[in-house]
């Protein structure tokens, strides 16, 4: 995996380049390098297929809904609580906010179940269900 | 009238602690030694080193300041150290610093595509930041630069404040259309707006303390169980086995915080780029 330390490594390659010429292809480099493209190009499809952002296993997926949740009700409560401080609507504001708050929160909870912070694939906004999030 | 009963409630509560602090005291003076041991809490305490006072700023040079000197001078040090030579069969210090580019540009390519490679610098900047910052946090004695919301607070902001110039400079007034999404009825406006505003203005919040949170649980438990060390005597090897396995998971933690951190700067800033 790791290459090992300069000399050695270097000997390494070397030798192997020989063998190659000796054999046939003239530039082992364009090889390797087509070789690198096709892991890679496989390596992006399995991404796409077990796209799983933020994954860490189901403590951190609770962790992470929880905090969604209680950062929208932080903003909402603040945002009420500071409407009240500057229009003088004492307890209506945090009551309000507290309403508005919860209900980003559980969008944000809503959001990040649906696809992880992934919506689904572009192209037409006809998904009827996402659109009340 | 809240307020009359509040005060009540603190007097009461003040008396308490008073009393309790006399009962104490004596008591108190023998466990000193442990207790100052054992704060878990101390390893957070900003610390001034160098005071410097602008008008009636504190603007003092403190150890978190200097850590973060400290990890940004080590960036510096490992992506041109290991980058200087550019030898095409790389070497360990060279490969790492390759894999962790390829990483965060896979990322940032993936998820936003061709527009997005404006924004890898700022992506990657962030990512090797809080992963270093992460990183050095673990070291014992050291001081872990994310466990303080202040610092985590102000990348978040200035993130979303980033995202918010974007989407304002690609979309102009469109972007308003951020806040209704499309298809919802134009009754629901009053409702959905606010609603909207909330769950944006919730991001840079969830996305400082998600970071902050974690470093701190972190280095509070890995604390309080090397407490239990010093006050267990004989038994004492068992906490140490519990926080040699809570090490391990904090690497992981680590590591994937600073995951997290970057993936969601680049989400949102997709969110910003590709509206809905």
């Amino acid at each position: 995996m790791v290459a090992p330390p300069r000399p050695g490594g270097g000997r390494g390659v070397r030798l192997r380049v020989r063998s190659m010429s000796e054999s046939g292809p003239p530039d082992p480099l364009k090889r390797l390098g087509e070789q690198i493209d096709k892991v890679r190009l496989q390596a992006r499809k399995g991404e796409r297929k077990g796209g799983d952002v933020t994954s860490g296993g189901a403590l951190g997926f609770g962790l992470r809904v929880s905090i969604e949740m209680v950062s929208a009700l932080i903003v909402g409560v603040g945002l009420g609580w500071l409407a009240d401080h500057f229009l003088g609507s004492r307890p209506w504001g945090i009551i309000a906010g507290f309403l508005l708050g919860s209900a980003a929160g559980f969008a944000n909870v809503f959001r990040a179940v649906q696809g992880m912070g992934r919506p689904p694939p572009r192209g037409g906004h006809g998904h009827g269900s996402s659109d009340g999030g | 009238m809240y307020f009359g009963r509040y005060k009540a409630w603190a007097g009461r509560r003040r008396a308490a602690v008073t009393a309790t602090d006399q009962a104490t005291a004596d008591s108190a003076a023998a466990e000193t030694d442990l207790a100052e041991v054992s704060a878990p809490l101390e390893q957070f305490v900003v610390k001034p080193l160098i005071p410097l006072h602008l008008g009636s700023y504190n603007i003092s040079y403190t150890n978190s300041a200097l850590l973060m000197t400290i990890i940004v001078a080590l960036i510096m040090l490992l992506l041109v150290g290991a980058t200087s030579r550019r030898a095409l069969v790389p070497s360990r210090l060279q490969s790492l610093a390759e894999l962790s580019y390829e990483f965060v540009i896979g990322m940032v390519r993936q998820e936003i595509g061709d527009e997005g490679i404006a924004f890898f610098p700022l992506v990657f900047s962030i990512f090797m930041f809080v992963l270093f910052a992460n990183f050095i946090g673990l070291i014992p004695f050291s001081f872990s630069v994310t466990g303080q919301i202040v610092v985590t607070a102000t990348l978040a902001i200035f993130v979303i404040v980033l995202c918010t110039i974007v989407g304002f400079v690609r979309h102009g007034v469109h972007f308003f259309h951020f806040f209704l999404p499309p298809g919802a009825p134009l009754y629901m406006a009053p409702v959905i707006i606010p609603i909207e505003v909330i769950s944006y203005l919730s991001r840079p919040v969830s996305l400082s303390i998600r970071l902050f949170a974690n470093m701190m649980a972190g280095h509070t438990m890995m604390a309080v169980f090397a407490g239990f060390t010093l006050t267990l005597g004989i038994f004492g090897f068992f906490p140490i086995a519990i926080n040699v396995a809570m090490f391990g998971l904090e690497v992981i933690v680590c590591a994937l915080q600073a995951y997290v951190f970057a993936i969601l700067t680049v989400l949102y800033l997709r969110d910003a780029i590709h509206m809905h």
